[in-house]
C-alpha cells in the first residue's frame, strides 16, 4: 500500500532537515561552539571542557566528518548537553514531549470533531438560524489570541469557580497511582486542551461547513435523496464522509504547528510541553535545547503527512490502487 | 398511474412550470421533450421531491397527492415506487463507494433485505444491466461513462419501483454506447413505466410510445411518438426537429427564430412563432384534442389557438384547361404556414401552370382555391399581399425602365401605402434582409446594370415588401450559377425560419428540392402522382416517374453512386 518512492521522498526529506539543523548554527559567523551554546555558556566554559566540547563535536575535524559524527551521535540518541537543565538535550525533550503530545492531540482531536460535525450540520441548514448562530459564534472566538482565551478560562474556571487546577500537568508529589493519577491528569488537562481547541475549532469547522455547502450540490447527493434515504444517512455517509477530506488535511497541517503553537497555552498553564522548553530556552539561550526540539518538531510533521497519506488512501478509494477481490488488477485512473 | 395535474413549479418569481399536466400510464413510457430551460428536469424532480422551487398544482400517484405528503412518506416512495436516473451521469456516484454497495444501499436502507442478500441481488442487477462481475466493486472513477450509466440504472432498479424517471440518459454518451442504453431501457421498460425527459429526438423517437413536448413551462403538443415527430402540429414541435441532425432527413438544418422567455400571460410560443395572431398574447391555449388527419390514430393533443400549425393555402381539385388540353387535372396540394413545398415534374408535366393558376394568372376551370382555410372567389389586393410569385428570369421579371427603389417599392404603390419616405426606408430594409446593398447608388441602379443573381434577389426584395405569408418561386435559381444559387436558397431558409413564409419551389432540379423542401409533390401531365416528406420520397419513390426522376437526378461522378474514390479505398480496405 505504501509504495517504496514515497518511503525515499520521506527519507530524502528528513535527511535535508537533518543537514540544516547541523549546518545552520556552523555557518554562522565565529565560533561555532558559540552559536551551538551561546556566548553566556561559553564563558563558564573551562579549557577542559571547551577541548570535550570541540572534541565531541569533532569541531578539529572537516565538515563532512562533522556532519558523519553529528548522524552517528543521532542515531544513538544523543541530541546535545543542555548546560541550563544539566542534562542530556534527549532527555529534556522526551520529559516534556509526552505532554505536549497528550495536549496537542486531545485540543486537536476535540476541534477536530467538534469542528466538523458542527460545520456539516452548518453545512446542511445553510441560512437557517442554527447555521447563522453558530457561525457567528464560532467566527467570534476564532478572532481572540489563543492566550487571551486561555486566561479568561483559567481566570473564570480556575480562579473563580475553582474547578480546576490553575498550573501543571499534574499535582506534584501528589504520589497519586492509577486511576487516581489519570484523573488528576485528566483534571490539568481539560482547561488547556480546551482553550487550544476553542481557538483552532474555526479552521475546521469553516472547512466542513464550505465543503458540505458545495457537496451538496453534486448529483449523488440528489441521488442519494431520491434513493429515499434518512436524512442523517445522506448529511453523513453521502455528504459528510466527501466534505473531510479538506477538514483532514487541515488537521495534518495543524498538528504540525500546534506542537510549537501551543507555546503561547503551555505558558499561560505552565504546562510542562515543548512550548513551555522552548519559551524556556529561548530566554535562557539553551540553544542545544531548542534545536533538539525543532529536530523533534520536523519530525513530528513528517509523520503527520506520511500518516495522513496513509489514512487519504484509507478512506478515498480514488487514491488506492485498485485490485478486486478476483486479485485481477483493474485499470487505474489517477 | 402517475398524472400532473396543473403543476406549476416557482422559484422566487420565476415560474418554471406553468399548469403543466401529464399523464403515466402502467407500463407506459412517455418521453418529454423540449430544449434546455423549458423545465424538463425541474418537473422531473418535482415528482420525486427534490425540486427546489414551490410547487402548486397536483402531483397524483396511486391517488394520492405527493405533494401534501410528509417527508416521511415521501421517503417511503422514493426508490420503492418512484426511482430516478440523474443527469449527471459523471457525478451521479458517489466517489467513495463501490458501484455494489451503492446498488445495495437503498434495498438494506428500505429494510427490504438484509445487507447479505442486499449486497448478491445488487450483483444480480448490475449483472442484468450489462456490466461484469470484475466490476462490481469498482469505484466510480475506474468506470466509463456508459458503465456509470448502467450501474446507476441497476441502482434504480434496485427497490423494483413502478415508475423509473430518467433524465437525459444518453446525452453524455457516445452513440454507440447510447444505443446500447437504449435498448437496456426498451428491456426495462416493459417492466416499469418509464418517463425519460431528454432534447434527443432520436432516443425519444426509439424508446417511447408517448411523448409530450414541453416548451416554456408548458406541455404544448403530446401523442404518440411515431405521429408526433413525423407529423408535428405544434410550430414548437416542428422547429424541434427542423433543429436535429437526423440521418433520414435532407433539409438544410433550421433553427427556431427568438429565444426562450416565459411571457406571463399568452401562449409560451409566442414571441418566437411565425404565426401568431393577436389571442395568442392575450391568454394562453389550453391542451386540446387536434383533429388527427385521416390515417392518423387519434389521441394528439395540442395547446395552441390556431389548432397547431395552419394550413395555408390549400387547393382542391384544381384544373386547369386549355381549350382541349387539360394542363393541371384535379390537384389537391395542402401547403402548410412555414413549410415548403418543392413541385418537381419535367417541363409540361403542369408545375407552371399550377402556380400561375394559383396566382389567377390562367383561369381555373375546375375546383376551389383555399387561403388560410377561406375561399379564395376573387384575386384582390388583400390576397396578393399574402400571396407573391418570383420568376424564373429575374432580369425579364423586372420592367428595364424602373429603377431598384421604383422596382422593390411599386408593390407598395398598387396597395396605395406610405409616404415616400417610409417607403424609401422600407425598401433598404428589405434590401438589407435579402443581403443587398441599400446605398443610394444602388437604389438608382437599372436591371441592365446588375448581376443575375442581384437581380433575382431583387426580385426576391419585390415579393417580400408587402410581407406575405407564401412565396411561389417558379425555378428561382435555374438562371443562376450555383455559388449564387446556394445564396439564394440559403436565403429563402432563413426567410422561412425568421418569418414562417411558406413557399412552393418549382423546380426540376430534385437534388435542390431534396435540400431546401419539407414536402416534395410530383406531377406528371397535370396529376399530382406523388406527394410525401422529402426524406420518404427520395429514400422510397413510390411512382415508377419519381424513380426516373431521381435517376437523373444529378449527383457528382465521384460521390457514392459509384462506390469510395480511389483514395478512400485504402482507409476502407484496413
Amino acid at each position: 500500500m505504501f509504495r517504496l518512492k514515497d518511503s525515499i521522498n520521506y527519507l530524502v526529506a528528513f535527511l535535508i532537515i537533518l543537514a540544516v539543523n547541523f549546518f545552520l548554527p556552523r555557518l554562522m559567523p565565529g565560533d561555532p561552539l558559540a552559536a551551538i551554546y551561546g556566548e553566556e555558556a561559553l564563558i563558564h566554559l573551562t579549557p577542559e571542557t571547551r577541548s570535550e566540547l570541540i572534541n565531541r563535536f569533532a569541531l578539529d575535524q572537516p565538515l563532512g566528518e562533522q556532519f558523519w559524527g553529528y548522524l552517528s551521535a543521532l542515531v544513538k540518541g544523543d541530541l546535545g548537553y543542555s548546560y541550563y537543565y544539566n542534562d542530556a538535550v534527549s532527555a529534556v525533550i522526551s520529559r516534556a514531549f509526552p505532554w505536549t503530545m497528550l495536549l496537542v492531540g486531545t485540543a486537536i482531536t476535540i476541534s477536530a470533531l467538534a469542528g466538523s460535525i458542527a460545520g456539516m450540520e452548518s453545512g446542511w441548514r445553510r441560512g437557517k438560524w442554527t447555521d447563522r448562530f453558530l457561525l457567528t459564534g464560532i467566527m467570534f472566538l476564532e478572532g481572540f489570541p489563543d492566550f487571551f482565551i486561555g486566561m479568561v478560562m483559567l481566570i473564570v474556571f480556575g480562579v473563580v469557580l475553582n474547578i480546576f487546577p490553575l498550573a501543571g500537568a499534574m499535582t506534584p508529589y501528589a504520589g497519586y497511582t492509577g486511576l487516581a493519577m489519570a484523573l488528576d491528569i485528566v483534571k490539568h488537562l481539560i482547561l488547556p486542551a480546551f482553550s487550544l481547541a476553542l481557538v483552532n475549532l474555526g479552521g475546521s469547522f469553516l472547512l466542513a461547513r464550505n465543503t458540505m455547502v458545495t457537496t451538496l450540490g453534486e448529483a449523488y447527493i440528489f441521488t442519494a435523496r431520491a434513493k429515499g434515504l434518512r436524512d442523517r444517512v445522506v448529511r453523513y455517509r453521502h455528504a459528510g464522509r466527501n466534505s473531510l477530506f479538506p477538514v483532514i488535511t487541515h488537521i495534518g497541517i495543524q498538528f504540525g504547528r500546534m506542537v510549537t503553537g501551543a507555546l503561547f497555552i503551555e505558558t499561560v498553564f505552565s504546562y510542562p510541553g515543548l512550548g513551555l522548553l522552548i519559551q524556556r530556552g529561548l530566554q535562557a539561550r539553551d540553544y542545544p535545547v531548542l534545536q533538539g526540539v525543532f529536530l523533534v518538531v520536523t519530525i513530528m510533521v513528517l509523520v503527520t503527512n506520511l500518516f495522513m497519506e496513509v489514512l487519504y488512501k484509507k478512506i478515498d478509494p480514488r487514491l488506492k490502487p485498485c485490485i478486486s477481490t478476483t486479485g485481477k488488477k483493474l485499470r487505474q485512473t489517477v | 398511474m402517475l398524472s400532473l395535474i396543473n403543476l406549476s413549479v416557482k422559484y422566487g418569481n420565476n415560474l418554471i412550470l406553468n399548469d403543466a399536466s401529464l399523464t403515466l400510464h402502467r407500463g407506459e413510457s412517455l418521453v418529454l421533450i423540449g430544449e434546455s430551460g423549458t423545465g424538463k428536469t425541474t418537473l422531473a424532480k418535482s415528482i420525486i421531491g427534490l425540486g427546489d422551487g414551490q410547487c402548486s398544482g397536483e402531483i397524483r400517484y396511486r391517488g394520492q397527492n405527493l405533494l401534501l405528503m410528509t417527508g416521511e412518506e415521501m421517503a417511503r416512495i422514493r426508490w420503492n415506487r418512484i426511482a430516478m436516473v440523474f443527469q449527471n451521469v459523471e457525478s451521479a456516484l458517489n466517489p467513495l463507494f463501490n458501484i455494489l454497495e451503492q446498488v445495495a444501499e437503498p434495498m438494506i436502507e428500505h429494510g427490504l433485505l438484509s445487507p447479505r442478500e442486499a449486497r448478491s441481488k445488487a450483483g444480480d442487477m448490475l449483472k442484468r444491466v450489462g456490466l461484469s462481475t470484475a466490476h462490481f466493486l469498482s469505484y466510480p472513477h475506474q468506470l466509463s461513462g456508459g458503465q456509470k450509466q448502467r450501474a446507476l440504472i441497476a441502482m434504480a432498479m434496485a427497490n423494483n419501483p413502478e415508475v423509473l424517471i430518467l433524465d437525459e440518459p444518453t446525452s453524455a454518451l457516445d452513440p454507440v454506447t447510447k444505443k446500447e442504453i437504449i435498448e437496456l431501457l426498451r428491456e426495462i421498460g416493459k417492466k416499469c413505466a418509464l418517463l425519460v425527459v431528454t432534447h434527443d429526438l432520436a432516443a425519444a423517437s426509439s424508446l417511447a410510445e408517448r411523448t409530450a413536448v414541453l416548451y416554456g413551462g408548458r406541455i404544448v403538443e403530446t401523442g404518440p411518438t411515431g405521429a408526433l415527430l413525423s407529423d408535428p402540429r405544434h410550430p414548437y414541435t416542428r422547429g424541434l426537429i427542423r433543429s436535429y441532425p437526423d440521418m433520414n432527413g435532407t433539409k438544410d438544418l433550421q433553427g427556431i427564430p427568438g429565444r426562450l422567455s416565459r411571457p406571463e400571460g399568452g401562449c409560451p410560443f409566442e414571441p418566437r412563432c411565425t404565426q401568431r395572431v393577436g389571442i395568442c398574447r392575450e391568454s394562453h391555449p389550453e391542451l386540446g384534442e387536434a383533429g388527427s388527419a385521416p390515417g392518423q390514430t387519434g389521441g394528439r393533443m395540442i395547446a395552441c389557438h390556431r389548432g397547431g400549425i395552419v394550413p395555408l393555402l390549400e387547393t382542391r381539385g384544381l384544373s386547369t384547361a386549355f381549350g382541349p388540353v387539360r394542363a393541371l387535372n384535379r390537384a389537391d396540394l395542402t401547403v402548410f404556414e412555414g413549410e415548403t413545398i418543392a413541385l418537381v415534374g419535367e417541363s409540361g408535366s403542369g408545375k407552371s401552370t399550377l402556380a400561375r393558376t394559383v396566382m389567377g394568372l390562367h383561369r381555373q376551370s375546375e375546383g376551389e382555391i383555399y387561403l388560410e382555410e377561406a375561399l379564395v372567389r376573387k384575386r384582390d389586393k388583400d390576397f396578393y399581399s399574402k400571396v407573391q410569385m418570383i420568376y424564373q428570369n429575374p432580369a425579364e421579371s423586372i420592367s428595364h425602365r424602373q429603377n431598384v427603389l421604383e422596382a422593390v417599392s411599386e408593390p407598395m404603390d398598387i396597395h396605395r401605402m406610405g409616404s415616400p419616405a417610409e417607403k424609401k426606408e422600407k425598401v433598404k430594409r428589405v434590401l438589407d434582409e435579402v443581403e443587398l446593398p441599400s446605398d443610394d447608388e444602388f437604389l438608382m441602379a437599372y436591371p441592365h446594370h446588375l448581376s443575375g443573381g442581384e437581380a433575382q434577389r431583387v426580385a426576391i426584395a419585390r415579393a417580400l415588401i408587402l410581407e406575405p405569408k407564401m412565396l411561389i418561386a417558379d425555378e428561382p435559381t435555374s438562371a443562376l450559377d450555383p455559388s449564387v444559387q446556394a445564396k439564394v436558397l440559403r436565403l429563402f431558409l432563413n426567410l422561412q425560419e425568421k418569418r414562417g413564409l411558406s413557399i412552393i419551389f418549382i423546380t426540376h432540379d430534385i437534388a435542390l428540392a431534396r435540400k431546401v423542401s419539407d414536402r416534395i409533390v410530383v406531377l406528371k401531365d397535370g396529376h399530382i402522382i406523388e406527394d410525401g416528406p422529402t426524406s420518404a420520397v427520395i429514400s422510397f419513390p413510390g411512382h415508377p416517374y419519381t424513380r426516373r426522376l431521381l435517376a437523373a437526378a444529378p449527383a457528382l461522378q465521384c460521390g457514392l453512386s459509384n462506390g469510395f474514390p480511389a483514395y478512400n479505398e485504402k482507409c476502407l480496405s484496413i
